[in-house]
C-alpha cells in the first residue's frame, strides 16, 4: 500500500488516475462478457460454479482494489473491511451447509 | 459539525444549562449517557413489573390472577424488555456513552449527532414495542419470536407487527451506536493509549460494538422475511410452499447467542475495572484478559446453533456447535480466574461495588457453569423449554450481567451526578438483592429438573412444584423491594448526597482524573498516556503498581487533571446541539412503525426521513473546525472513512444472509415460474455492464475532484447518476415483466427471495442515486469546503462502489447460475 488519501494527515496525491481506472473497466469489461458467454455454454455446467465464482471474485477484488482505493490507502481500511467479509462469508457458507443438510435429511 | 468554542478552565458542568430544549438537541454524549439511563430505568421498571405479574399467575396452582392470553403477553415483553430495552442499552447507551470518551481521553465520539439519533431512534423503537399494551394487543409470542408462530395465520392481531417493527426501529439504533463507538475506540484515543494500554471496560465494549455489527444484520434480514410474510404474502417460513420456520432460528440465533455477549461483555469490562481498584492492585495478566475478549467475541459467533440441538441438525452440526460452545468456556474461565488473582494478596475495600463485583463472579459463575451442561446435545435434549434454561439464563443475565451494572452504577456514579450514594443502604440493597435474586432463581433449576416447562400458564396443584413456585415468588419481591432501595438511594443521593471528588475510589483510569461531575468538554487539555493504568502511574509513579499510595504522594483527592502530561492547551471545539437526530427517528418510526395505523403515515415518514437526514448533512456546511476534528489522533484517518468501511463490512453481513437465504431456497418451488425459465440474460447483462460503468465514472468524478477540477467533477458524478438510473429502470422493467408472466412476491420461493434480494439491492442503488443529486447540488451551489467536499465524495463512492460489487455477486449467482438447480 502507499501513500495515503483525503482524510490522512499526510499531504495529498494531486496526479490523475484516469489510466488505471480505464484499464480496470477493460477487464471489468472482458470479465463480465467471459461470464455471460461460459454461462451460455452448456458442456461447462459441470464446472460453471467454480468458473463464475472465480471470475466474479476476480471483478470484486478488481473494483475494491482500485475503485474502492484499497490499493492505495492505509492498511487499516483492509483490516477493517476483510474480516467482514471473510464472517459473511462464514454466514453463506454455514447457512447453506446447515439448511441444505437438512432439507436432504442430513 | 459547526463547532462551538469553549473558555477553557470554565467551570460549567455538562449537566447545567439549556434546559428542556438543551436536552432534546443534545449531542453530548454524557448527556446522552442520562437519557439513556433515564429511559432504560423506566424499562427496567416496566419488565420488572411484568416479572412481578408473572409470578404472581405462578405463586399458587391452578391460578388464573391473568389471563392466558396475558400471561403470553407479559413473558414476552419482559424479555424482550429486559434484552433490548434494558441490559443491552445500559451497556451500550448508558456505560459505553458516558465512559468511553473519558477512558480514552476523548472530547466526545466520532460522530456526535448519530450518537444522539441512536438513542432517539432506541426510544422510539421501545415506544413500539410496548404500543400493543394500549390495545390489548402486545407482543405474545416469546422474546424469541419463533416462526411459525409468527406467521399472520398463527397470529393474525397486531401484536407480532408491533413486535417485529419495534425491534426493526430499535436494530437501527443499535448499529448507528456500534458504528459510532467502533470508530470512537479505533480513531480518538489520547495519544499514546494504545490497545495495550486500553483500560479492559473500553477493550470489551470495542468487541461488544464489533458484534453488534456483525449480528445485528442477520436479526434484520430475519424481520425483514417476516414482514414480507405478514404484510405482503411471502412464505419465507412457510413449510407449504417448501420453506422452512428453521431459517427463522438459524437467523435469530446467530444474532441471538451474539447478544448474549453483548450484554455480558459490558459486565465482564466493568468487573476489570472495580476489581483492580478496590483490591488496590492492577488487574492480572491484561493482555490474556485483553485477547480473551477478542477470543469471546470471536468464538460467539460461531456457537449459535446450540440453542438449536432440538430441531434436530444432525449429528455433525451437533458436534461442531458442542465443541465451539465448550471452547466459549475457556476465555470466560480466564477472566474469572484472573479476577480471583486480582483480589489474591491484595488489599480488598468491600465498598458496594467491590460486593457486586464479588457476587457476580460467584453467580456468573453458576450461570456458566450451566451453560456449558447445555452445550452438551443429550443433556441439553432433557433440559431445553423447561425452568432450568430458565434459572440458567438469569443466573448469567441478572447473577452476572446486572450485578456488574448495578456495580458500574454505584462505581460510576459519583462520576456522573458528582455525588456519593449512601454505603449503608447501598450495603442493604446489594444483599437484599442477592438473597433476592438466589432465592427467585435457584429453585428454577430444581422445578426445571422436574419438569416444568418455561412459558408454563399455570399448573396443576399435584405436580410437586407448588412450594418452590412460592419460594420463587417471595423471592421475586424482595429483588423488588431492593431495586426500591436503589432508587431511594439515587434520590437521596441527587438530593443532598454527599459532594464526589474527582476520584473518589483512588481509580486508575482517566475519567478520575478530571473532575465530578465532567465539564462539557471533558478534558482541557487533551492527555498524553505513558502507560497503563496512566492515572494511577501518574499518581503514584512507576514503581507503584501494587498495594496502594506510596507513603509521601499525593492524596488521590488532591489530584487532578492538571498532574498529567497533556497536550497543550488550545481552544477547546465541541459540537453543536442538533434538532435533526430527533425529527430524524420521528420520520423512521413513521416510515416504518405508521403503515400498521394509515399508509399516509408512512410516507409522510419516509419524506421526512429523507429531508432530515438532508437537512442533518448540511446542516453546518463550511465547519473549517470540522477537519481537524474528524482526523483521528490515534490513526491519522478520517473518522468518516473508517466509519462508512464499517458500515460497508455490516452492509456486508446484511447482504450474505439475503443471498444465503436465496440458494438456500433456490430449486425449492413447487409452482410457478424459476430462475432458469424467466430470467433475461441480455437484458441483465446491459444493465450489469451499465452498473460497472457508472463505477468507472464515480471513480473519475473523484479523480476529477481531486486534482481541483470541479466541472469535469460534476459532469462524472451527473454520468455515475444517469447510469445509476439506467440501471434502476432496467431493474423496474425486468420486475414488470416478471410480475405480468405471473411472478410476485407470494408465487413461491424464488419470486420471494428474487424480488427481496434484488429490491434491496435496488433500494441501495437509489439511495445511492440520491446522495450523489445532494453532492452534485452541493458542488454546485458551493455548500461544501474543498476538503469537506473531496471527503463526502469520497464516502458517497466508497457507498456506490460497494453497491456495485454485491451486485457483481448477485449476477453471478443469481443470473449466471440459473442453470445450476439447487444449491
Amino acid at each position: 500500500m502507499s501513500g495515503s488519501a483525503v482524510g490522512h494527515l499526510q499531504p495529498e496525491v494531486h496526479e490523475s488516475r484516469t489510466v488505471p481506472y480505464l484499464v480496470v473497466a477493460l477487464i471489468l469489461t472482458a470479465l463480465t462478457a467471459a461470464e455471460v458467454w461460459i454461462s451460455y455454454i452448456p458442456a461447462l455446467l459441470p464446472v460453471l460454479v467454480p468458473m463464475l465464482l472465480v471470475l466474479s471474485g476476480a471483478k470484486f477484488v478488481l473494483v475494491a482494489l482500485f475503485y474502492m482505493h484499497l490499493h492505495y490507502d492505509n492498511w487499516l481500511f483492509s483490516g477493517v473491511f476483510v474480516p467482514f467479509l471473510l464472517l459473511a462469508a462464514f454466514v453463506v457458507l454455514v447457512l447453506l451447509g446447515l439448511l441444505v443438510r437438512y432439507f436432504s435429511g442430513f | 459539525m459547526a463547532a462551538l468554542p469553549k473558555e477553557i478552565g470554565h467551570e460549567e458542568t455538562y449537566l447545567e444549562g439549556g434546559g428542556v430544549l438543551g436536552w432534546l438537541t443534545t449531542v453530548d454524549h454524557k448527556r446522552i449517557a442520562i437519557l439513556y439511563g433515564v429511559t432504560v430505568l423506566f424499562f427496567f421498571i416496566v419488565g420488572g413489573v411484568e416479572a412481578l405479574l408473572m409470578r404472581i399467575q405462578l405463586a399458587r396452582p391452578d391460578s388464573h390472577f391473568v389471563s392466558a392470553y396475558v400471561y403470553n403477553e407479559l413473558f414476552t415483553m419482559h424479555g424482550t424488555t429486559m434484552i433490548f430495552l434494558v441490559v443491552m442499552p445500559v451497556g451500550l447507551g448508558f456505560f459505553a456513552n458516558f465512559i468511553v470518551p473519558l477512558q480514552i481521553g476523548a472530547r466526545d465520539v466520532a460522530f456526535p449527532r448519530i450518537n444522539a439519533l441512536s438513542f432517539w431512534i432506541f426510544l422510539c423503537g421501545g415506544i413500539v414495542l410496548n404500543l400493543g399494551w394500549l390495545g390489548n394487543a402486545a407482543p405474545d409470542a416469546g422474546w424469541f419470536g419463533y416462526a411459525n408462530l409468527t406467521e399472520r395465520y398463527y397470529s393474525p392481531g397486531l401484536n407480532v407487527d408491533f413486535w417485529t417493527l419495534g425491534l426493526l426501529i430499535s436494530g437501527v439504533g443499535s448499529i448507528l451506536s456500534g458504528l459510532n463507538f467502533f470508530v470512537t475506540i479505533i480513531n480518538m484515543r489520547a495519544p499514546g493509549m494504545t490497545f495495550m494500554r486500553l483500560p479492559l471496560f473500553t477493550w470489551s465494549v470495542l468487541i461488544m460494538f464489533i458484534l453488534i455489527l456483525v449480528a445485528f444484520p442477520p436479526l434484520t434480514v430475519g424481520l425483514i422475511f417476516l414482514v414480507m410474510d405478514r404484510f405482503f404474502g411471502a412464505h419465507f417460513y412457510d413449510v407449504v410452499a417448501g420453506a422452512t420456520p428453521l431459517l427463522w432460528q438459524h437467523l435469530f440465533w446467530l444474532f441471538g447467542h451474539p447478544e448474549v455477549y453483548i450484554m455480558v461483555l459490558p459486565a465482564f469490562g466493568i468487573m476489570s475495572e472495580i476489581v483492580p481498584v478496590f483490591s488496590r492492585k492492577p488487574l492480572f495478566g491484561y493482555p490474556v484478559m485483553a485477547y480473551s475478549t477478542v477470543l469471546i467475541g470471536f468464538l460467539s459467533y460461531g456457537v449459535w446453533a446450540h440453542h438449536m440441538f432440538a430441531v434436530g441438525m444432525g449429528p455433525t452440526a451437533d458436534a461442531a456447535f458442542a465443541l465451539s460452545s465448550m471452547l466459549i468456556a475457556i476465555p470466560t474461565g480466564i477472566k474469572i480466574f484472573s479476577w480471583i488473582a486480582t483480589m489474591w494478596g491484595g488489599e480488598i475495600h468491600l465498598k458496594v461495588p467491590m460486593l457486586y463485583a464479588l457476587g457476580f463472579i460467584i453467580q456468573f459463575t453458576m450461570g456458566g457453569l450451566s451453560g456449558i451442561m447445555h452445550a452438551q446435545p443429550a443433556i441439553d435434549l432433557q433440559q431445553t423449554d423447561s425452568y432450568f434454561v430458565v434459572a440458567h439464563f438469569h443466573y448469567v443475565l441478572f447473577g452476572g450481567s446486572l450485578f456488574a451494572l448495578l456495580g458500574g452504577l454505584y462505581y460510576w456514579w459519583p462520576k456522573v451526578t458528582g455525588r456519593m450514594m449512601s454505603e449503608r443502604l447501598g450495603k442493604w440493597q446489594f444483599w437484599l438483592t442477592v438473597i433476592g435474586f438466589n432465592v427467585t432463581f435457584f429453585p428454577m433449576h430444581l422445578l426445571g429438573a422436574w419438569g416444568m416447562p418455561r412459558r408454563n400458564y399455570t399448573y396443576l396443584p399435584y405436580m410437586g412444584w407448588n412450594h418452590l413456585n412460592m419460594l420463587s415468588t417471595i423471592g421475586a419481591f424482595v429483588i423488588a423491594f431492593a431495586i426500591l432501595l436503589l432508587l431511594v438511594n439515587m434520590a437521596m443521593s441527587l438530593r443532598d448526597g454527599e459532594r464526589a471528588s474527582a476520584d473518589p475510589w483512588d481509580g486508575r483510569t482517566l475519567e478520575w482524573a478530571i473532575p465530578s461531575p465532567p465539564p462539557e468538554y471533558n478534558f482541557e487539555r487533551i492527555p498524553i498516556v505513558h502507560g497503563r493504568d496512566v492515572f494511577w502511574l501518574d499518581k503514584y509513579g512507576l514503581g507503584a503498581t501494587s498495594h496502594g499510595r506510596i507513603s509521601g504522594a499525593a492524596g488521590a483527592s488532591d489530584v487532578g487533571v492538571a498532574a498529567l502530561e497533556a497536550e497543550p492547551a488550545t481552544e477547546i471545539h465541541l459540537p453543536a446541539p442538533s434538532i435533526y437526530p430527533l425529527l430524524i427517528a420521528l420520520g423512521m418510526t413513521m416510515a416504518i412503525a405508521g403503515y400498521l395505523l394509515w399508509l399516509r403515515i408512512a410516507l409522510t415518514g419516509v419524506f421526512l426521513t429523507v429531508f432530515t437526514v438532508i437537512a442533518m448533512a448540511f446542516e453546518y456546511p463550511a465547519a473549517g473546525a470540522e477537519v481537524h476534528s474528524a482526523i483521528g489522533e490515534s490513526t491519522g484517518l478520517d473518522n468518516r472513512k473508517v466509519g462508512i468501511w464499517s458500515f460497508i463490512g455490516s452492509e456486508s453481513i446484511f447482504f450474505a444472509s439475503l443471498i444465503a437465504t436465496y440458494m438456500v431456497y433456490k430449486g425449492r418451488d413447487l409452482v410457478g415460474p424459476t430462475a432458469e425459465t424467466i430470467l433475461n440474460i441480455p437484458l441483465t447483462s446491459t444493465t450489469t455492464f451499465v452498473l460497472l460503468m457508472s463505477s468507472l465514472t464515480m471513480v473519475l468524478a473523484q479523480d476529477a475532484f481531486r486534482i481541483k477540477s470541479d466541472r469535469w467533477g460534476r459532469r462524472w458524478l451527473f454520468a455515475t447518476i444517469f447510469l445509476g438510473l439506467v440501471f434502476l429502470g432496467g431493474q423496474v422493467y425486468e420486475f414488470h415483466d416478471f410480475y405480468s408472466q405471473g411472478l410476485s412476491i407470494s408465487t413461491n420461493l424464488f419470486g420471494e427471495t428474487f424480488y427481496t434480494l434484488v429490491g434491496f439491492h435496488g433500494l441501495h442503488v437509489l439511495i445511492g442515486v440520491i446522495i450523489l443529486s445532494c453532492l452534485v447540488g452541493a458542488s454546485y451551489f458551493g455548500w461544501f469546503d474543498e476538503r469537506r467536499r473531496d471527503m463526502a465524495v469520497e464516502e458517497a463512492a466508497l457507498y456506490w462502489h460497494f453497491v456495485d460489487v454485491v451486485w457483481i455477486v448477485i449476477f453471478s449467482l443469481i443470473y449466471l447460475m440459473r442453470a445450476v438447480t439447487k444449491a
